[in-house]
């Protein structure tokens, strides 16, 4: 238990996002990127809501594992 | 069960630490906010002592990169001008990055203003170039009340690098400093300004207005290079210099870059920021960093300073002739 607890803080939860939004997910978040610069003159809200939504799901699954 | 109970309560007492620092500041009023505040200088100066004090000042030296490198060519210009002084003023001096680089054959003694009082006394003495009877005066005070301060008419130079982009009153503090400075005195800085950070600035913007609509302040808004001229010619200073530099620096991430910031005291003050940013804006935001400026391994971020000099007027400074004292007809010689 205290080596998972030293481990948890250790890693601090945004350095876990921080490694999950650019090694873990990079496929998803270049797809997400893309989608973005493909519109970035003229982006609105939810304008590429399906590529963040993938993007999402990766990270969490990848946050959810330890 | 009782093992996952921990961690799962050890994970909702850990906070992200990006969120900017709203604590301890002064409540703003709902609907007045004089012209001049942009900044919230409590809260700059809470993070600034913050930063001194992480990891016992470690963290704040492993991000001195940006501000040794620019002391360095802010060094150069002082350099250039050839006269000895036996005091200077190093406003905004942080732990002194330009006071350390000084030799005692051209300043004596260097007074280090600053408003957070750890960075400002972060390190000792003995890490100064002129050790030797260079002496080291260190005031904690308001940057923005500098007459309250020095006296005036009573320095020969006033320096200062890398602070002023944190001032709210930028055409104030050198109006203060014109002040304070004795006839033919000499105004040296180095400020952020005009570009700085706009990869950061636009990602984020971007990030926000696609995940959640709008957007907020984030990064501070910057001083324009045509600005600093007349803003230095209306505080009444002669022989203007004004020059630009571009500092490019490269980060596995945008993540790195947002790190190294916190652990410089230069997280976003900005009077009416928001107190945190959502998870899914800060990947959106560092997915569109990427694609949008990132280059194959790395992202660039860009700091660009904006050198000024300015010398306070003085009967003995060289001035331009009258209009129609020419004696030369320009024709003859062209």
């Amino acid at each position: 238990m205290s080596a998972q607890a030293a481990t948890a803080q250790r890693t601090r939860p945004i350095q876990r996002l921080a490694l999950h939004s650019t090694v873990t997910c990079s496929a998803q978040a270049t797809v997400y990127g893309k989608c973005i610069l493909a519109t970035y003159t003229d982006v609105k809200k939810d304008i590429c809501k399906e590529e963040f939504a993938a993007f999402k799901d990766c990270i969490q699954k990848a946050m959810k594992k330890r | 069960m009782s093992v996952q109970r921990l961690l799962h309560k050890l994970r909702s007492t850990q906070r992200r630490s990006f969120a900017a620092i709203s604590t301890n500041s002064p409540p703003q009023p709902v609907n007045y906010v004089s012209p001049y505040q942009i900044f919230d200088r409590n809260a700059k100066r809470l993070q600034k002592d913050r930063a001194a004090i992480r990891d016992a000042g470690a963290r704040n030296r492993t991000v001195d990169y940006i501000r040794e490198e620019v002391a360095e060519r802010m060094m150069e210009r002082f350099m250039d001008i050839k006269r000895k002084f036996d005091t200077v003023v190093d406003l905004g001096s942080g732990p002194g990055h330009f006071s350390k680089l000084l030799e005692t054959d051209k300043v004596k003694k260097s007074i280090m203003i600053d408003s957070s009082g750890r960075l400002l006394n972060r390190d000792p003495d003995s890490e100064f170039e002129g050790k030797l009877g260079f002496e080291v005066e260190r005031i904690v005070g308001d940057e923005e009340n500098l007459l309250t301060i020095i006296d005036r008419n009573s320095q020969e130079a006033v320096l200062s690098c890398l602070s002023l982009h944190w001032v709210n009153d930028l055409p104030g503090i050198l109006v203060q400093i014109q002040e304070a400075l004795q006839p033919d005195g000499l105004f040296l800085a180095a400020m952020f300004g005009g570009e700085t950070l706009f990869e950061l600035r636009t990602s984020l913007q971007l990030a926000e207005i696609e995940r959640e609509g709008g957007i907020s302040p984030h990064v501070s808004p910057m001083t324009d290079t045509r600005d600093i001229s007349n803003l230095l010619g209306r505080a009444g200073f002669t022989l203007l210099t004004v020059d630009t530099d571009d500092v490019k620096i490269a980060y596995p991430s945008m993540w790195e870059l947002m790190e190294d910031l916190q652990d410089m005291g230069e997280a976003n003050a900005v009077i009416g920021r928001r107190n945190l940013i959502q998870r899914d804006t800060l990947s959106a935001a560092s997915a569109i960093y990427k694609e949008l400026h990132g280059e194959s391994n790395s992202i660039p971020a860009t700091f660009q300073i904006i050198y000024m000099i300015g010398w306070k007027p003085a009967p003995s400074q060289p001035k331009p002739l009258d209009r129609g004292t020419g004696k030369m007809n320009l024709k003859d010689v062209l």
